[in-house]
C-alpha cells in the first residue's frame, strides 16, 4: 500500500519528464539519421549507426561558424558591459550618500516592468539613425540598456548587506573612493556577479525579437536569427536541420549544467520584484 | 569617510554611463512611443499631428479582435498548462519520499534555456502532419485523431500556445517549487496530525500560503500571453491567413512591414496598457483576498 502510494506521487513526476526530455532526445536523435531512417525504417528509436556526415555538413554548408561567432561577439560584449555599468551604478546607489539616490533607483525599476514591444519602434529608427544598422552595436547596445536594470537590482541588494566597517578600514589605509570600489566592494560581490553573467549571457544568446527587427545582413546574423532561415531553405533536409539545432543549442545546455543554481536563483530573485 | 561617499564627481562618475545608456535606449523610446501614436508618421518624412484618429481606427480594426483573442487563449493555456500542472508537479516533487529530485528539476528546466528559435523549429518537426512525432504517436497509440497542427485556423494557436508553456514550464515548476519549499514543515505536520490526508492538507494550507507565488506565476502567464509573437512569427507567420495574429505582431506587420508607424505605436500604447492594467488587477485581486 505504501508502496503503491509512493509510485503514484512518483508516477506525474517522470512522466513529464518523459514530456519534457523526449522531444530533445528525439532532435538529437535524428541529427544522427538520414532523411531514410527518420520517415520509414526508424522514426522513434536511437539511430542504428551514428551519421556524423549532419554535422561535419553543418558546420561547412551552413553559416553556423559565422553565426556562432557573431552570437559569442554580441553575448560576450554586452554581458561585460553590463555587469561594468551595472556595479558602478548600484555602487552609487547603494553605498554613497546624495540625495536622489532613491528616485534614482526607482528610475531604473521601471525598466524592468516596460515590456519590450514598446521600444521596439522607436528603438529601430534610433539604431538607424546612429548607422548601427547591422552592426554588433545595433544589438549590444540595446542589450546593455535592457539588462541594467535587473542587473543593478540585484547587485544593489547585494551591496546593501556589506557591514559599513569594511568601507571604514579602507578609508583608514587611505585608499580614495575607486580603489575603494574595486578593491574591497566588486571582490565581495563576486557571486552575484557570477550569478548576473551567466543569466544575462544566457538571455543575450537566445534573444530574437530585436535581432530579428535589427539585423537583416546575412554575415551579422547571431544564432537563433540564422536558424530561422534553415526552415525554408532545407525544410526536406531533417538530419541537418537537427545536426544544426544541436549545434545551437549544446553551448546553452552545458553552461546551464554546470551553473543551474546560479541560474534559477536569478530567476527566483527576478519574481521576487516584479510580484 | 563621509566626504568620501559624498564625492560629487566620483558619484557621477559612476550613475551616468549606466544612467545614459537606460535612458537613451528603454526611457526615450517609450515616450516616443506614446507621443507618435498621435501622429500619421511613416519613419522618414515628417509626421503630421493626428489625433486620437489611430486609436479610432484600431477600434475599428478587425485584427485587434483577432489578436485580442489570440492573447487571451495563449494566456489561459499557459496559465492551465504551467500553474495547474506545475502545482501538481511541484508539490509531488517536494515530498520527501522523491528520489532523483535534482535529476528531475533539471530536466524541466532544460527547455527554458534553449533559444526560442530552437523550440520552434523542432516542434515544427514533431507537429509535420505526416512525419512528425505527435501524428505518429496517436498512430501508434491506435488514437484516431490525425491533425494538420499548424495549417488547422481552430487548432493551430492551441498547438502554438501549448509550445510556449512547454517550454517554459520549467521557469514557472522552479518558482511554484520554491514557493512549496519555503512554507514551513510545521505547517503540514500540524495539519496531518489533525487527521487530514496529504493532499488535503495541501489544498489547505501549502496553497493558500503560497500566494505571493502564485500572484507573479498569474503575471507571467498573462502578460506573455498578450505580448505573445515570436512562437507565432516563426511557426506560422501569424497565419493561416491572420488568424493567429497577436498584438505584438501587428506592431510588427504595421511598423516593419507596412511602415504605417504611427498606427503601429498605438498598437504599442494599447499592448502596455493592457499588460499594466492586467497586472495591477491581479495585484488588487490577490491583495484585497488577504483582508
Amino acid at each position: 500500500m505504501k508502496k503503491l502510494r509512493a509510485v503514484l506521487i512518483q508516477a506525474p513526476l517522470w512522466i513529464y519528464f518523459v514530456i519534457s526530455v523526449y522531444p530533445l532526445v528525439w532532435m538529437i536523435s535524428y541529427s544522427l539519421k538520414n532523411n531514410d531512417e527518420i520517415f520509414v525504417t526508424n522514426p522513434f528509436g536511437f539511430p542504428t549507426h551514428f551519421r556524423i556526415e549532419n554535422y561535419t555538413a553543418a558546420w561547412s554548408q551552413f553559416n553556423i561558424p559565422r553565426y556562432f561567432m557573431n552570437s559569442f561577439i554580441v553575448s560576450s560584449i554586452s554581458t561585460l558591459l553590463i555587469i561594468v555599468l551595472a556595479l558602478m551604478f548600484s555602487f552609487a546607489i547603494a553605498r554613497m550618500r546624495w540625495k536622489f539616490r532613491e528616485s534614482v533607483r526607482l528610475y531604473m525599476t521601471i525598466g524592468m516592468f516596460m515590456p519590450l514591444q514598446v521600444i521596439m519602434i522607436p528603438l529601430a529608427i534610433l539604431v538607424r539613425d546612429f548607422h548601427l544598422t547591422n552592426t554588433y552595436g545595433a544589438l549590444i547596445v540595446p542589450y546593455v540598456a535592457i539588462g541594467l536594470p535587473f542587473s543593478c537590482l540585484i547587485f544593489y541588494g547585494f551591496m546593501k548587506g556589506i557591514p559599513g566597517e569594511l568601507e571604514e578600514s579602507a578609508c583608514m589605509d587611505g585608499a580614495n573612493i575607486y580603489r575603494m570600489f574595486i578593491q574591497i566592494i566588486v571582490p565581495v560581490v563576486t557571486p552575484a556577479i557570477a550569478t548576473v553573467a551567466i543569466f544575462q549571457f544566457l538571455s543575450n544568446w537566445n534573444e530574437f525579437m530585436l535581432a530579428y527587427i535589427l539585423i537583416s545582413d546575412e554575415a551579422m546574423k547571431t544564432l537563433p536569427l540564422g536558424l530561422l532561415f534553415f526552415q525554408g531553405q532545407y525544410s526536406t533536409d531533417w538530419g541537418g536541420m537537427g545536426a544544426v539545432m544541436t549545434i545551437a543549442s549544446l553551448p546553452m545546455v552545458i553552461i546551464y549544467l554546470f551553473f543551474s543554481e546560479q541560474v534559477e536563483n536569478a530567476m527566483t530573485v527576478g519574481s521576487a520584484v516584479k510580484g | 569617510m563621509n566626504r568620501y561617499l559624498s564625492n560629487k564627481k566620483a558619484i557621477a562618475l559612476f550613475l551616468l554611463p549606466a544612467l545614459l545608456i537606460y535612458s537613451v535606449i528603454i526611457i526615450y523610446p517609450v515616450l516616443q512611443t506614446v507621443y507618435r501614436s498621435f501622429f500619421n508618421w511613416d519613419g522618414l518624412s515628417t509626421a503630421t499631428w493626428n489625433g486620437i484618429s489611430n486609436y479610432r481606427d484600431l477600434l475599428e480594426d478587425p485584427l485587434l479582435i483577432t489578436s485580442l483573442r489570440n492573447g487571451l487563449l495563449f494566456a489561459l493555456v499557459l496559465a492551465v498548462f504551467q500553474i495547474g500542472l506545475g502545482t501538481v508537479l511541484a508539490l509531488a516533487c517536494a515530498d520527501p519520499r522523491i528520489k532523483g529530485r535534482k535529476l528531475l528539476k533539471t530536466s524541466y528546466f532544460i527547455p527554458v534555456v534553449l533559444s526560442v528559435t530552437v523550440v520552434c523549429q523542432l516542434w515544427i518537426a514533431m507537429y509535420d502532419p505526416a512525419n512528425g512525432l505527435i501524428n505518429r504517436l496517436f498512430n501508434l497509440l491506435h488514437i484516431p485523431y490525425q491533425q494538420n497542427w499548424l495549417t488547422s485556423p481552430t487548432v493551430s494557436i492551441i498547438a502554438i500556445a501549448f509550445v510556449n508553456a512547454w517550454q517554459f514550464m520549467g521557469y514557472q515548476f522552479s518558482l511554484l517549487y520554491a514557493g512549496v519549499k519555503s512554507i514551513p514543515e510545521q505547517y503540514m505536520e500540524a495539519a496531518t496530525i489533525d487527521g487530514c490526508s496529504k493532499w488535503m492538507a495541501h489544498r489547505k494550507v501549502t496553497i493558500p500560503l503560497m500566494k505571493e507565488t502564485y500572484k507573479f506565476c498569474l503575471i507571467v502567464a498573462i502578460t506573455s500571453g498578450i505580448g505573445a509573437f515570436v512562437q507565432m512569427l516563426i511557426m506560422t507567420s501569424g497565419g493561416p491567413g491572420t488568424s493567429n495574429y497577436t498584438l505584438t505582431y501587428m506592431i510588427y506587420r504595421y511598423a516593419f512591414m507596412e511602415s504605417n508607424y504611427g498606427y503601429a505605436c498605438a498598437v504599442s500604447v494599447v499592448l502596455v496598457s493592457l499588460s499594466l492594467l492586467a497586472t495591477v488587477i491581479i495585484n488588487k485581486t490577490f491583495d484585497r483576498n488577504e483582508a
